[in-house]
């Protein structure tokens, strides 16, 4: 309400004043046609038909509503401003609620799965060194079995090396060699093992 | 009575079996000889070189005939009493050189002893005596046998010297 409209105001109810107090001192002064206080009462009734006419009365029903207007326009403001407020504090308060459980939930997403890498790494661990120890294991094995079977090899070699030279000289030479040419070997193996014939022929038929 | 000395030309019993057998034809042609009638002919029978020599070496008379006897008696203990080896060649034993190791046998060994000889080409070289209780392999796979570290040794060097 700007300050003209005040002064409207105050000039308005000042005049009623004013006109209530001449009309009041006049009834007071005159001849008492009718009683006092009917006259007094029709005095108000008239002034008050004259002060608070149409016009005036239009003009503060078009008053009020201007002012009931601003009000609500203003409360519409101030409304505005406090959903405004209100909705920014809902969405810092969501955001940081949602951030919040978000970020509780990451983290219980992060130990789960470092818990899940944790089990993961020990059970790749426990799978490796289990490995481990059939890779060597078997490497033992392959070794050992390896070994035996150079060592059975070449035992059998050995033991059968005497032979296959046998008979290959058998094989390459055959009858070529006459016993003649043996005697001296022959005659040496036996002079070589004449004492042992001698103590045989000794002791006799066993 | 002094030994009968065995010719090189007796190796085994079967030669003393075989002289044997020439004796008693020897008797038989005797016998024979006194029922014939005297001036008809006969032929004596052809004794063996071998029958021959052991006469010879045993001065034996084999016209007379309790030396025929003796020598057969003699012949009959040799084959129940000396010594009978048997020997093993890789090849064929030609007769000289099976006389070689005869007359060793006879003059290391025993002066009666016999042979009998085997034929096994597996020992490549070499022999193989089976006296009354032995075993006695002088063969070159024996030799082999005996050999084997050496020869395991040469071809250990020829491997790791590849």
């Amino acid at each position: 309400m700007n300050t003209g409209g005040l002064i409207l105001i105050v000039g308005s109810l000042a005049a009623a004043a004013a006109a209530f107090i001449w009309l009041a001192f006049k009834i007071q002064n005159g001849p008492p046609a009718k009683g006092r206080k009917e006259l007094i009462a029709d005095a108000a009734a008239e002034d008050v038909e004259h002060i608070f006419n149409d016009d005036f009365r239009e003009e503060l029903r078009n008053r009020g509503r201007l002012h009931f207007e601003k009000v609500i326009n203003d409360n519409a403001v101030f409304l505005q401003q406090d959903l405004r407020n209100t909705t920014t504090q809902l969405n810092e308060y969501m955001r940081s609620e949602i951030t919040r459980t978000l970020q509780e939930e990451f983290k219980k997403y992060e130990q789960s799965i470092n818990d899940a890498k944790q089990l993961a790494m020990e059970s790749i661990q426990k799978t490796v060194a289990t490995i481990e120890q059939q890779r060597q294991f078997l490497e033992q094995q392959i070794k050992a079995q390896s070994t035996a079977q150079e060592e059975r090899i070449v035992a059998r070699f050995e033991a059968e090396m005497a032979g296959i030279f046998n008979h290959y000289i058998v094989k390459a030479i055959g009858n070529q060699i006459d016993l003649s040419d043996q005697l001296d070997f022959i005659l040496g193996e036996l002079e070589a093992n004449k004492q042992a014939i001698l103590e045989d022929i000794k002791h006799g038929a066993s | 009575m002094a030994p009968l000395k065995l010719t090189p030309d007796i190796v085994s019993q079967a030669d003393l079996t075989r002289l044997n057998r020439e004796l008693d034809s020897l008797d038989d042609f005797f016998v024979s000889a006194k029922a014939r009638p005297a001036g008809s002919p006969i032929a004596p029978p052809k004794l063996s070189r071998a029958l021959e020599a052991l006469a010879k070496e045993n001065a034996v008379n084999l016209l007379d005939e309790k030396n025929r006897q003796t020598l057969a008696d003699q012949l009959a203990a040799v084959y129940k009493e000396a010594p009978n080896f048997h020997i093993s060649f890789a090849v064929e034993a030609s007769p000289k050189s099976l006389e070689r190791i005869l007359v060793w046998m006879r003059q290391s060994v025993h002066p009666q002893l016999l042979l009998q000889v085997g034929l096994q080409p597996t020992i490549a070289a070499g022999c193989v005596l089976r006296t009354t209780n032995k075993v006695f392999d002088m063969s070159l796979r024996a030799r082999l046998n005996s050999q084997t570290e050496y020869l395991a040794a040469l071809i250990k060097e020829s491997v790791d010297g590849r």
